[in-house]
């Protein structure tokens, strides 16, 4: 969404508050103008994350009475751990990917090895001790 | 120069065996997060399966271990590198 776009909703719900009357839905509407003008990725990251967050919520603890069936609710709830569990798995096999396929490098392993143990003598020098 | 040669047989074991472990577990996980709910609950295939709490408890558990061993690791360095009146 461009800076434009947002600022177009806010000029909508600019708008719609001040046909109704009311003192708050207008400061809020204009609230709403400035934090969606001036959203950074963090804000909407975050907005989107507390979404779906609320709409776990909502399923999990059947806010809303929707009378869903019991095998989406049973579904639903265990889902924050899956996605980090999936997210998991998927790291791991990401790394363990490259590791396989990483071509090895015969000068670029030497010198490594010369500058680790470099390393180790002079934080020993200063007194380190793994 | 810099010559390439393929990953040496060490590497590769542990790469790939690190890639099969994470399929493993996904499948294993989905099939049991995901899959389970949908399943009559007198099929044979939920004898594999322990109780669905076990599925939020088991990860909470790994984690928590695992934040032990980094903590303890962290501790353990600290604590060897103090100086009497300060810390470098």
């Amino acid at each position: 969404m461009t800076l434009k776009t947002y600022t177009a909703c806010s000029m909508m719900l600019l708008g719609i508050s001040r046909h109704q009357s009311g003192f708050f839905n207008y400061n809020f509407a204009l609230y709403l103008c400035t934090v969606f003008s001036t959203m950074t990725k963090l804000l909407e990251w975050l907005l989107g994350a507390s979404l779906i967050g609320m709409a776990w919520g909502l399923v999990t603890f059947d806010l809303l009475d929707l009378q869903l069936p019991p095998q989406y609710r049973e579904l639903a709830w265990p889902m924050p751990v899956y996605l980090l569990v999936v997210f998991g798995c998927y790291s791991l096999a990401t790394v363990g990917y490259r590791v396989a396929t990483f071509n090895d490098c015969e000068d670029a392993a030497k010198e490594l090895q010369a500058q680790i143990k470099e390393a180790k003598e002079d934080l020993k020098k200063k007194g380190l001790k793994m | 120069s810099e010559i390439d040669v393929e990953a040496t047989g060490a590497d590769q074991a542990v790469g790939f065996g690190l890639v099969g472990f994470s399929l493993s577990l996904f499948t294993y996980y989905t099939i049991w997060v995901i899959v389970l709910p949908f399943v009559d609950s007198d099929h044979v295939i939920h004898s594999y399966f322990l109780p669905r709490e076990y599925s939020v408890i088991l990860p909470g558990v790994a984690a928590l271990i695992l934040l032990l061993f980094v903590g303890t690791f962290i501790g353990v360095v600290t604590w060897k590198n103090r100086k009497p009146k300060k810390v470098d």
